[in-house]
């Protein structure tokens, strides 16, 4: 597991696209120490490691698939009435390099 | 000093293909291509909260097939992942995928080159959807989530490609795949097959690999033989002046008909894939999958063979028939009204794909029933009609799609067939030349083409050549 | 007396007799929502909702239709169309929805009147009721404001519990509707996971999200799941399953149910009044002929609750709210790049709780963490599920008290990863993890503050879930408790 320090956190928020003030880093730090300190317990559960993750509550599969028939599409006014930024029948954004 | 020709040139290839189903992936929203901008959007493909995806049988199907024409082992439980990144083409902030487990595993292609055959392994194929067009200006951006959530395969072969050359025939086999059994219109012009390669050199009879470039933006099968060329080229040039092939992703650049650096890649991307707990694992039945497989749209070798065997055709005419799934289909249909396999091959590709370049369209936009083609072709061959007269049906036939027997009485483009009409034009013209049968009887056989050409001249070119020379012939000898 | 302070069924009773109409009780339900001083709103629907009763008014109410003419509210993380829905996050103020959620569309098919939208822990993220952006929401039982109603579904649990709405929908990811009635006393139910669709639910972490909903009684609860659990196509993880009558086959036999009650749970719980409320509930079990036993679950799995929940509802969150970048919806707050205009719109729309949650959810998805935080949480989510199945095996039900404590005080409280918690105190996630039926109901009162007791069954045993409910209900004799009328009983 990767070392945990403010740097790392830091990394970790803007990877996410925000960032916090210096004081939620320190609230953030003392929560991962609880956490990691929590999981290396639950690490030495027994047979922990033995059992396959769990994604689903119970077993969920289905045999089932939707037929491809579409169906009416959003009006384009729908589609753009949330969007804070619109230009022409599209979203407008500062111009996207690379 | 060493030459570049002590290195080998190892690609992988990896291809996006986009389906052409009626709806998306994951939502009910139509596919059409080339509509106005956000006219083909549903909820979930804005990502608005609450959304969920619902996974499309089709695309199912469209992904066994593929799986099935390259050999792969079928996963019969579909799981799904998500892909989590940040982009502003990317609504929901992650990309449902089918990481964990493809839906394809385990197959391989052949490719031929001088006669000869090689197999490429393919790691895997999976179903993904594609994310929202961005339309670049000068100063902006603007997002047209038409293309959102449109089925994608992605198949991604093991790095044994070798070659430019041998990377074109990885591409034009997995192309003629995806558009022989219907997936996808496979054109790389317009995005709906996209390439990128991973390029890298190693000296021969190294097992190590070297550094991979990416290379991205390949819009044609040329330029994929090109770029890859090119990056072989740079990268031993760099080896040889003792320089380091570096990390990146390059595009090709077709003005100057070289890569250049987009980026230099750091840390690979970490995506923190984990299952899509919105989609339960979904089992195939075996019947499911048989069915995909059997009613799977005829493959080219399938086809190749079928036009030689069962048609008799030249293998170069069969394989200019298939170099375009729809024109092939065309002859197919065609085929059903008419037994001339050979001419109306001929036909086909002398003048109906005359019509179609010269017009610049596709056999789609070509609107004559197949079988009037056939009729026509039938026309020809029983010499009721010239070739000039053909012509002539042709050019109204492709404006008026009707039969062609019917436009011939409309043009009155018809031949004199009959013994005795034919037998009294000559007789007239034995009249008036007397000479003539002697000549012929002396060996002159100029008379018979004499005779031919005044009864053309009389007839304004309408007779039967057939049954004239016969008549001609007859009338000579008396 | 107002028909509001009665039971849905009784208020549908006086409907069908033509004591009341859904006008009148409309009226009266946004009377009281508009003075109702908890903080449980972030919208009152009025016109829409006058205009929809005035016109169920005009016609005979159907016998069968429990739902015809009754207001009621939506936590306000379920999509509703046309109407402002924003989970109590800033990052979605303005998002007007194109569409209704499934179970939205379905009450107001059946004649239900929504008539506001309660507020919530900030996009559902906390347990507290303190963390949306209108800030915290009280809990009636308290007019000092001194006591927490918990979350998340805090303004849901108010709007019932005072009486505005005998119905609210809720959503419970780890105990987010269970809790809170516990600590307001009403019947909270989360079914089990897939029986009623979650489409149109703002997703916090899908493998444990379940819609459910507070009611006054047990009965309701099983009126409103016979409305609400239909397969709906479009949520894909929707169940198909015959549908069954939870009403018909409602009834309060218990003789020869096996009932399971977690010793390390209890002894885990210090208050007294809970504790010996409990024990006189069982007794009240056992006299009715239930065979109660004191079993063990392993203090290991128990102690891994906390822990496993946490790390896969953030690190499930993280990703459910990527599509918040202010581009599509949401309060759009510009950028050189498009880089910088997602920065703003999440630096700015999420609090300082939410975002910690994803730095922990995230970073437990990373590929060098993934394997001992994300994959270990599903491994210990399966072992948990697991002992749970077996005791399922051999037993009915879990029954145990809902919370070791009544309503806890605001102040001292927080919502920050804890270090000394209770068993006790998380238990109720283990419903989320097995997507068992869970309900809770009120047990007793300690200070004037009610408390609970919770109901925990296998997958889809709902109707047995149901019947050991009411069994406790009339034991307890608190069925149709509202603040209201606990208030009147005790002569206040």
């Amino acid at each position: 597991m990767k070392k945990v320090n403010k740097e790392v956190l830091k990394d970790a928020a803007n990877r996410l696209y925000f960032d916090m003030t210096d004081d939620e880093y320190e609230t953030l730090l003392e929560e991962f120490d609880t956490i990691q300190e929590e999981f290396e317990l639950m690490g030495q559960i027994c047979g922990v490691d033995e059992v396959t993750p769990m994604t689903f509550p119970f077993d969920v599969s289905i045999d089932y698939l939707r037929d491809d028939i579409p169906e009416t599409p959003l009006d384009v006014e729908d589609v753009l009435k949330n969007a804070g930024n619109v230009k022409d029948g599209q979203i407008k954004l500062p111009k996207v390099v690379g | 000093m060493e030459n570049s020709m002590n290195f080998e040139t190892i690609v992988g290839i990896e291809i996006h293909v986009e389906m052409k189903t009626k709806s998306k992936m994951f939502s009910l929203a139509p596919i059409t291509f080339g509509d106005k901008p956000n006219t083909e959007v549903a909820l979930l493909d804005m990502a608005f909260p609450g959304t969920m995806p619902r996974v499309n049988k089709e695309a199912v199907r469209n992904a066994i097939r593929v799986s099935n024409a390259l050999h792969m082992s079928i996963d019969q439980e579909l799981w799904f992942d998500r892909k989590n990144y940040f982009y502003s083409d990317l609504p929901k902030g992650y990309q449902i995928t089918q990481q964990a487990r493809p839906i394809g595993s385990k197959g391989y292609l052949e490719i031929e080159i001088d006669g000869e055959k090689k197999r490429i392994h393919i790691e895997r194929l999976h179903m993904e959807e594609d994310t929202c067009m961005q339309h670049h200006f000068s100063d902006y951006t603007l997002l047209d989530y038409n293309r959102a959530g449109i089925p994608l395969i992605e198949i991604v072969s093991k790095p044994e490609i070798r070659s430019g050359l041998e990377a074109r025939k990885y591409v034009e086999k997995i192309r003629e795949i995806v558009t022989f059994s219907n997936v996808s219109d496979g054109k790389m012009e317009e995005g709906s097959l996209r390439c990128d390669v991973n390029v890298s050199i190693r000296p021969y009879g190294s097992n190590d690999f070297g550094t991979k470039v990416e290379v991205k933006n390949l819009n044609s099968i040329a330029n994929v033989e090109k770029a890859i060329d090119f990056e072989a080229k740079r990268q031993s040039e760099l080896l040889l002046m003792g320089k380091e092939v570096e990390q990146e992703t390059r595009r090709f650049d077709e003005a100057k008909k070289e890569t250049v650096l987009m980026r230099k890649k750091t840390d690979a991307a970490d995506y923190k894939y984990f299952t899509e707990p919105n989609i339960p694992p979904i089992k195939l039945s075996d019947k499911f999958v048989e069915d995909a497989i059997a009613t799977c749209p005829e493959l080219y070798d399938h086809k190749l063979e079928r036009f030689l065997n069962d048609y008799k055709l030249n293998s170069v005419d069969a394989k200019i028939l298939l170099a375009d799934v729809d024109f092939s289909l065309y002859y197919d249909e065609a085929a059903k009204s008419t037994k001339l396999y050979q001419p109306l091959a001929n036909f086909m590709i002398s003048e109906v794909n005359g019509y179609l370049n010269k017009n610049n369209i596709s056999i789609n936009e070509f609107k004559v029933d197949a079988k009037y083609i056939s009729e026509l072709v039938e026309l020809l061959q029983s010499k009721k009609i010239n070739s000039s007269q053909g012509k002539e049906i042709f050019a109204k036939l492709v404006k008026e799609n009707k039969s062609p027997l019917a436009l011939q009485k409309e043009l009155g483009a018809i031949l004199i067939s009959d013994e005795e009409t034919i037998r009294k034009l000559v007789l007239e013209v034995l009249e008036q030349n007397v000479t003539l049968r002697d000549d012929y009887k002396a060996g002159k056989t100029r008379a018979q083409g004499f005779v031919m050409g005044q009864i053309m001249k009389k007839t304004g070119g309408k007779v039967n050549p057939g049954v004239a020379n016969k008549v001609i012939i007859e009338e000579l000898k008396k | 007396m107002n028909y509001l302070d009665l039971t849905l069924s009784e208020i549908h009773e006086a409907l069908v007799n033509k004591k009341v109409t859904p006008l009148e009780l409309t009226k009266e339900a946004i009377k009281r929502a508009k003075e109702n001083k908890d903080n449980a709103f972030e919208l009152i629907i009025e016109e829409d909702a006058i205009k929809k009763a005035t016109e169920l008014s005009n016609h005979e109410v159907p016998k069968d239709n429990y739902f015809y003419g009754i207001p009621y509210v939506a936590k306000d993380n379920f999509s509703t169309k046309g109407y402002e829905t924003n989970a109590s996050s800033n990052i979605l103020k303005g998002y007007v929805p194109l569409f209704d959620a499934t179970a939205i569309e379905a009450l107001n098919k059946a004649g239900a009147i929504l008539i506001g939208k309660s507020t919530l822990d900030e996009l559902a993220m906390g347990g507290t009721g303190t963390s949306g952006h209108l800030g915290t929401t009280f809990n009636p039982y308290d007019p000092t404001h001194t006591h927490l109603i918990g979350g998340s579904s805090c303004g849901s649990a108010v709007a019932v519990s005072d009486s505005i709405v005998p119905f609210a929908l809720g959503s419970d990811t780890g105990d987010s509707i269970r809790k809170p009635a516990s600590h307001s006393g009403l019947v909270g139910l989360k079914p089990t996971w897939g029986l009623i669709s979650r489409f149109g639910l703002f997703p916090f972490a899908p493998s444990m999200d379940h819609v459910g909903f507070f009611t006054r009684s047990v009965k309701d609860s099983a009126i409103a799941l016979n409305l609400l659990a239909f397969h709906d196509d479009k949520d894909s993880t929707s169940a198909f399953k015959e549908k069954e009558d939870y009403v018909a086959n409602l009834n309060s036999e218990v003789k020869g149910k096996k009932i399971a009650v977690v010793s390390e749970i209890l002894n885990s719980i210090q208050d007294k009044t809970i504790k010996s409320a409990f024990e006189n509930l069982i007794k009240k079990l056992e006299k009715d002929g239930a065979e109660v036993n004191y079993v063990n679950f392993s203090r290991d799995l128990l102690n891994a609750i906390y822990p496993t929940y946490m790390v896969i509802s953030c690190a499930e969150s993280t990703s459910n709210n990527a599509n918040l970048d202010g581009i599509k919806f949401g309060p759009y707050l510009g950028g050189k790049t498009y880089q910088e205009v997602i920065y703003n719109a999440r630096t700015n729309g999420f609090s300082p709780l939410i975002k910690r949650r994803f730095v922990l959810g995230s970073y437990s998805l990373m590929r060098e963490n993934q394997h001992d935080l994300f994959l270990r949480a599903q491994k210990a989510r399966r072992l948990i599920v697991d002992k749970c199945n077996e005791l399922f095996n051999q037993y009915d039900a879990i029954v145990l008290p809902a919370s070791p404590t009544p309503a806890p005080l605001i102040k001292g409280s927080n919502e920050k990863v804890q270090k000394d918690y209770l068993a006790a105190d998380n238990w109720l996630a283990i419903g989320n993890f097995g997507g068992f039926p869970s309900i809770t109901l009120p047990m007793g009162f300690e200070n004037e503050l009610p408390f609970g007791v919770n109901v925990t069954c296998k997958p889809y045993d709902e109707v047995n879930m149901f019947n050991i409910a009411l069994n406790i209900e009339k034991n307890t004799g608190f069925a149709g408790l509202s603040y209201q009328n606990h208030k009147e009983k005790d002569g206040k």
